[in-house]
């Protein structure tokens, strides 16, 4: 019973539509236009993270750029600017690699509360977000035009991460840069099509969190972060 | 509420409107603001009527072919782990939400912005079986407390000023602070996480559902939605039966339509697409997911010349560029969906008896129809739904029928046609003062009663144009 | 070339010097005009209201009145543009459908035809004062007539044309509109008049009757000191 009323429902549609009902996969003729696929068309991967970063001024988010040796540095002053005195960050494979790893180790020893998201802590994980200053994880791919990072949200990277501490900080490696949403979307449908199943909760995450319900007065930081730091790392 | 808000006739809403100076002092200015940022996007996209027509081919296509489309969503999503309901009604879809929330001995529902929940009235439903609901998007929010209905469908607090807020969080909440904007935001946040973190079920809409693999998509700016998807451990998704988007590919064209076309954003700061349940070893998201998919009317409107408007993608921009609308704001349509989008869409799907002056608010200046993201000929339906109230429904006014029979007779008749141009001088001179008449007899007092009408010429254009080829061929 | 003068029910009666201007400016850039006597009204009035079959009558009426014609032209993108529905509104219809499509294909707004057909903007008027456009709905958004005007305007010796405000919204006028919702209509014009004052401009010009009737009889019910002219009235200056 996971699906239910769905055979009357459908055939109502089919009858309004004056035809048999469709069950097998539609024909789709081409499309007349693809605008999208122009956008930043010969970028190379510099010119797009000239882009983003010219982008984050618009959305109120701030941008560093730094290679991967410099990025427990400027994660540190990052931290530190933000006030940060309880961190959250994903189980990431790219953690190791990127030197994140000791990074986290150093900021406990600085006296940084820490957590790294694990699914055996349960609850506690969310616990943890909720009165968190900061949230750090990966962009798995990162938007040049809107200035947007994508989580693929998984048991190592939940979804508390980018969404309940006070502050985000995205790493971006320069790699999953990509001119638009176009590519990204490409990308989840390739896979879906090779039997990759689409994470449980893909997030395309432009900044802070923000709300021009108040006479149309944009604050910045309603319900998400109320600051977003980008890292572009080289 | 059910789509339908209020008892008020139509012509004490349109008055009450235009006295509301805060309102039209905010609608005029918010207006001009989304204007100029969707002007902008647009430009700064270059090829905008590419995208539109993309657009429209996306939806075109969606619709001719939604019953598979829906047949493949709920497929996807049962795959996923999730549990599809197909509610012909609103009631049916009430009822199915109410169940799942007394099975979970659920005492506290939040709610992210959402239209469809609106027109199905699930927040009244909810009520009477006993549940606590909390609207969590900051507007709904507010207008929950002051049991107001939205009056725009992306701002539904449009018409309210921030003293009015302040009152209304200081009398329902305790607050304590000032009116700024970002101190009656932050406020809301301590308030709405507390909520959050207790809530039991957590209920959206639905911005697009992408069809090939059962991604339900939202698109937010305050984060609200992400929090309902992510903490309570059910979540329910309430969406038209004709949010889809067939692949990830068009979702992502919609989504860029969407957020341009309403705010002028690039993208709006949250696109966020859940699929399901959360997996096995993951521990935020819901572990039970229901999507309901509603009709409540939106069946009959496919296969009639109507069909386009359930393109519509919920963008506001038709109602952001009305100039009608601007004046009178959101709440004169007495309609969860006011503005151009709401007079094509209101009257199909809750019928004329309490609708029928809403095709009439409209100068067909047709600003909605270049508007819109993906070209709904909103302005063309409005007059389809005019031909329907006069001629199928038969009614329009008694007078306006003779009028119109007197019409056809004149304009089809040359000779008479002629006469009445001679005459016309004549017969409004008792009215003429100073080759103007400022109180006009039956149709042209509504005219008079606000401006001026010319004195006809001395001489028709046709008699002109006569007596001057006489003179010229005695010449 | 040969022009059929489309005159407009409003131009013929109530604004006949418009009709008047308006021929003699296509006489002056060599158009040989004609007036085709049996033609009314474009049934718009009708249409719009949704009395269709009504507005038919008129409709057929005025493809008997130009079959023979090569060129229709009128003073009015509002009028013309309906015109231009005729092959929707006949689609199928075994007996009209033909003329309705020989009709919208061979006729054209004034300053369109000028522009586009004729392919001038200079017509060697001259008119010295301070004025406002105002782009009638129809006129830009459903033919599509955008530049035409402003192109004819700026070359008009010794004119200062001034940028209207929010130029694009709509007057309130919309037909019947005005009549079955005056109040409406009331708060439209008047801020269209409001935007008009700011500018300070002597003339409001436009490519409309309705429009500027609708502008026109506001403007003179607030006693303010702006005239309105039809853009062919400044073109034959």
């Amino acid at each position: 019973m996971s699906i239910q009323n769905r055979d009357s429902f459908l055939q109502n549609v089919a009858n309004h539509l004056g035809r048999p009902r469709k069950t097998e996969q539609v024909e789709r003729s081409s499309f007349t236009v693809a605008p999208q696929w122009e956008v930043f068309k010969d970028h190379t991967q510099d010119e797009l993270a000239d882009e983003l970063e010219a982008h984050c001024k618009v959305i109120h988010t701030t941008c560093k750029r730094t290679t991967v040796s410099e990025l427990p540095h400027v994660l540190w002053e990052t931290v530190k600017g933000y006030d940060g005195k309880s961190v959250i960050a994903s189980d990431d494979k790219r953690n190791d690699a990127f030197g994140v790893t000791s990074f986290y180790k150093e900021l406990e020893e600085q006296g940084v509360e820490f957590q790294l998201w694990n699914p055996s802590d349960g609850h506690y994980n969310m616990e943890f977000a909720e009165r968190a200053d900061v949230g750090i994880t990966f962009s798995d791919i990162t938007l040049a035009e809107s200035g947007t990072v994508t989580l693929f949200n998984n048991s190592g990277n939940g979804r508390a991460i980018s969404l309940l501490p006070r502050t985000y900080i995205a790493i971006i490696p320069k790699s999953t840069l990509v001119p638009r949403m176009t590519q990204a979307a490409k990308h989840i449908h390739d896979a879906n099509q090779d039997g990759h199943p689409v994470s449980s909760c893909v997030s395309f995450i432009t900044g802070p969190s923000n709300s021009a319900d108040i006479e149309m007065n944009l604050i910045v930081g309603v319900h998400g972060p109320v600051e977003v730091t980008y890292i572009i790392v080289e | 509420m059910p789509i339908k808000l209020g008892e008020a006739s139509y012509k004490e809403r349109i008055q009450s409107g235009i006295e509301n100076d805060f309102m039209r002092g905010a609608v005029s200015s918010a207006q001009g603001r989304f204007r100029s940022g969707r002007l902008k996007a647009a430009e700064e996209l270059g090829n905008w009527e590419d995208w539109r027509t993309r657009g429209e081919e996306i939806r075109t296509h969606t619709l001719e072919n939604i019953d598979f489309y829906l047949q493949q969503l709920s497929d996807e999503v049962s795959k996923r782990g999730g549990k599809v309901f197909f509610a012909e009604t609103a009631e049916e879809a009430n009822e199915y939400i109410n169940n799942v929330v007394k099975e979970k001995e659920a005492k506290k529902v939040v709610k992210s912005k959402s239209m469809v929940t609106e027109e199905i009235g699930l927040n009244e439903a909810l009520e009477e079986a006993g549940s606590e609901v909390i609207e969590t998007d900051l507007g709904e929010w507010i207008l929950q407390m002051d049991e107001d209905p939205p009056s725009h469908i992306v701002t539904p607090a449009l018409h309210k000023n921030k003293e009015q807020i302040r009152e209304t969080f200081a009398s329902k909440k305790g607050y304590k602070n000032s009116d700024m904007p970002e101190e009656l935001a932050t406020f809301a946040r301590e308030q709405l996480r507390k909520e959050f973190l207790s809530a039991d079920v957590g209920i959206t809409g639905c911005n697009f559902a992408v069809t090939e693999s059962g991604a339900i998509t939202f698109v937010t700016n305050e984060g609200n939605a992400r929090l309902v998807t992510s903490l309570p451990d059910t979540q329910i998704s309430v969406m038209g039966m004709e949010r889809l988007a067939p692949t990830w590919e068009d979702m992502e064209v919609l989504v860029s339509l969407l957020t341009r076309a309403a705010v002028g954003q690039k993208l709006t700061s949250y696109v966020t697409a859940i699929t399901g349940t959360r997996l096995e070893d993951e521990v935020d998201g819901p572990e039970e997911y229901h999507l309901v998919i509603v009709d409540n009317g939106r069946s009959k409107i496919l296969g009639t010349e109507f069909q386009s408007a359930l393109h519509c993608i919920r963008c506001a921009a038709c109602i952001n560029v009305c100039p009608v609308y601007r004046h009178v704001g959101g709440h004169s349509y007495n309609s969860v969906y006011p503005g151009p989008i709401g007079a094509v869409l209101t009257p199909l799907l809750d019928g004329y008896d309490d609708h029928k002056e809403l095709p009439y608010a409209s100068t067909l200046c047709a600003a909605c129809t270049d508007a819109c993201p993906v070209k709904i000929p909103l302005h063309e339906q409005l007059i389809r739904h005019r031909e329907i109230i006069v001629e199928r429904e038969k009614k329009s006014p008694k007078s306006e029928q003779m009028m119109m029979e007197g019409f056809a007779q004149w304009a089809s008749h040359p000779a008479a046609y002629k006469l009445s141009a001679r005459m016309a001088r004549t017969s409004l001179k008792p009215w003429t003062k100073d080759e103007i008449i400022k109180n006009g007899p039956g149709p042209l007092k509504g005219w008079t009663d606000v401006r001026d009408f010319p004195a006809p010429s001395k001489q028709s254009f046709r008699s002109w144009f006569k007596s001057r080829q006489k003179k010229e061929r005695g010449q | 070339m040969k022009v059929s003068l489309f005159i407009t029910c409003l131009c013929d009666i109530i604004s006949s010097d418009v009709g008047k201007d308006t021929v003699e400016v296509l006489e002056k850039l060599g158009c040989e005009v004609d007036f085709p006597e049996q033609q009314t009204c474009c049934g718009q009035p009708a249409y719009n209201s949704g009395y269709l079959s009504k507005s038919k009558e008129a409709m057929k009426q005025m493809m008997k009145a130009f079959k023979d014609s090569e060129y229709v032209v009128g003073p009015s993108g509002s009028c013309v543009a309906m015109l231009h529905e005729y092959p929707q509104i006949f689609k199928g219809d075994p007996d009209w459908e033909e003329e309705a499509n020989k009709l919208a294909a061979k006729s054209y707004e004034f300053t369109q035809f000028i522009v586009d057909v004729l392919g001038r903007v200079d017509v060697g008027s001259n008119f010295k004062g301070i004025v406002t456009y105002h782009s009638s709905c129809h006129m830009t958004r459903l033919l599509g007539v955008k530049d035409a005007p402003k192109k004819l305007l700026e070359q008009v010796e010794g004119i200062q044309l001034r940028e209207l405000p929010l130029c694009e919204d709509c007057c309130g006028f919309g037909g019947t509109f005005a009549v079955k919702n005056p109040e409406i209509s009331e708060q439209m014009v008047k801020e269209k008049t409001e935007h008009i004052m700011e500018t300070e401009a002597e003339y409001v010009i436009g490519g409309d009757m309705g429009c500027l009737m609708n502008i026109g009889g506001k403007l003179s019910r607030d006693n303010r000191d702006v005239k309105v002219m039809h853009i062919s009235q400044v073109l034959n200056s």
